[in-house]
């Protein structure tokens, strides 16, 4: 055994971005396979001169890959973690398997429930309620925010995870994403109540109370059909032509009156 | 000779509006899940960049908050695929703008709305398009394995890439093909029902209500509905108070 080669700096810095591209060939055969082996072949060119090494280290991570993919940066940092141990015989080679295996599919359901489900609709709930009351400033605003959780979060999960390896873990769990998530679904919840309330509000400015009663009766009648499971395109059809039929009926009987 | 002139300077505009929005949607595709997903594909940054490129951002700005509300939902949870809303938000900008150019108008909420009846759909052929993209990496994989087997690991790993090309490609072509059709739709149905543009305004802002409920819908919490409606009803009280004391 030797001592444990590091991959430079610059090396990782150059994952780290290919990071960004783990989706780009997303496929039902191996989903994020070839995204997570481009992402990782700069750190095998660092970590295995011998080709056949290289090969056999590229195959090992040409096989089946899926996670989300904020989180998969936790993953592709711990991966090198094991890769350098590989290749001076501290770990056995099929090491980081075991690793992208165990962590792929939690990370998966933790950064799907997170980001998915709750930041990233809470920053587009932002925003639209922002623009509706403030402006185009409130875009920037929220994308700014999203942005700065996402890619502190994207970074520092992928310092930890080739710092740590198998600690990540640890680090993850220590941030509450979970009940923070929630939080953030309510406010968003919240959000597009404000929302709507801008918009009935414009209903009564730009056509009086019974563009105000439109309006709400629109938003009201929606969430409900929502609720109970009714199709978003057929809805929004039905109701813009339910909405524009009694808009000229009203505006109608308004000018006869 | 003036006339000719102002028929190519006319087409030329045209010409650039829809290589614009071809660019808009391929990049916005490519940044919707191949690389970064940083919400620059979402329909609320996705809408002012589109009116920007096409030299109207109040008409992005317009359409923006009503689609992101309506496709808050749309996720790309696991393997399960959502609806296309970056390539449904370029095409109703673009048609929205260029229905208005060929209005001599402003970008107004019949024309918005009208435009939003037409392209909408094309949320769900981008969805479709997407399966297709799916299956055609199938085969880039397999291409992978097949350098991989040929000892060319740098090809191999590089074959990643050309991932990126379908989605752009797919977007740049539906795009625009989507907002010309609403550049002719909706101007002949103005033209041809003019009182139909105040009922079709007053139908904008229904569908922007239903958009903030489909939002709020996305959002699933169990006490989502409470906020939802409690920030709706005290949102409005406060808004109407406040216009009473102004008024």
């Amino acid at each position: 055994m030797s001592e444990l080669h590091r991959v430079p700096r610059a090396t990782l810095l150059r994952v780290f971005w290919r990071c960004l591209f783990l989706q780009a060939s997303w496929n039902r055969r191996g989903m994020q396979n070839l995204g997570f082996a481009y992402a990782i072949d700069p750190a095998l060119r660092a970590l295995y001169p011998d080709r056949a090494e290289r090969l056999e280290a590229l195959r090992r991570h040409l096989g089946f890959f899926n996670c989300h993919p904020y989180m998969a940066s936790a993953i592709v940092g711990g991966a090198i973690h094991h890769e350098e141990r590989v290749a001076v015989g501290l770990e056995p080679r099929d090491g980081p398997l075991h690793y992208k295996s165990t962590l792929q599919g939690p990370l998966a359901a933790l950064g799907d429930a997170f980001f998915w489900t709750a930041l990233r609709p809470f920053a587009g709930a932002l925003a639209a309620a922002g623009a509706l009351l403030v402006g185009w400033q409130a875009i920037v605003v929220a994308l700014v925010l999203y942005n700065a959780v996402h890619l502190t979060l994207r970074v520092g999960l992928f310092r930890a995870g080739y710092a740590g390896g198998d600690a990540v873990v640890v680090n993850i769990g220590g941030l509450n994403l979970q009940g923070l998530a929630d939080r953030l679904r309510t406010a968003g919840a919240a959000l597009c109540g404000v929302a709507a309330a801008a918009v009935v509000l414009t209903a009564v400015r730009v056509a009086g109370p019974a563009g105000a009663v439109l309006a709400g009766v629109s938003a009201v009648i929606g969430y409900l059909a929502l609720a109970r499971g009714a199709w978003l395109m057929p809805l929004t059809y039905a109701a813009v032509i339910a909405a524009v039929s009694a808009a000229a009926v009203v505006l109608h009987l308004g000018g006869a009156g | 000779m003036g006339v000719r002139d102002s028929r190519s300077v006319v087409y030329t505009t045209r010409v650039l509006a829809y290589l614009a929005l071809a660019i808009v949607a391929g990049l916005a595709a490519v940044e919707r899940k191949g690389f970064l997903q940083a919400m620059l594909s979402r329909p609320v940054a996705l809408a002012p960049i589109t009116g920007l490129a096409l030299g109207d951002l109040q008409a992005g700005l317009l359409l923006a908050a009503p689609l992101e509300l309506l496709w808050l939902g749309a996720v790309n949870l696991g393997a399960s695929l959502p609806a296309h809303e970056a390539l449904a938000t370029v095409a109703i900008t673009g048609g929205a703008v260029l229905s208005a150019r060929a209005l001599g108008t402003a970008v107004t909420a019949d024309v918005a709305l009208l435009s939003i009846v037409v392209c909408a759909p094309l949320a769900l052929v981008g969805r479709s398009a997407d399966q297709r993209v799916e299956r055609w990496n199938d085969r880039l994989a397999e291409r992978a394995e097949a350098e991989l087997a040929a000892g060319h690991p740098r090809t191999a790993a590089r074959t990643n890439l050309r991932g990126l090309a379908l989605p752009f490609a797919v977007a740049a072509g539906l795009a625009p093909l989507g907002a010309e059709v609403a550049a002719r739709m909706v101007p002949a149905v103005i033209r041809a029902l003019p009182s139909a543009a105040a009922p079709l305004r007053l139908g904008f802002l229904a569908f922007a209500a239903l958009a903030c409920a489909s939002g709020a819908r996305a959002l699933r919490v169990r006490s989502a509905p409470g906020w939802f409606f409690a920030a709706f009803a005290g949102a409005l009280a406060l808004g109407l108070v406040t216009r009473g004391v102004h008024s």
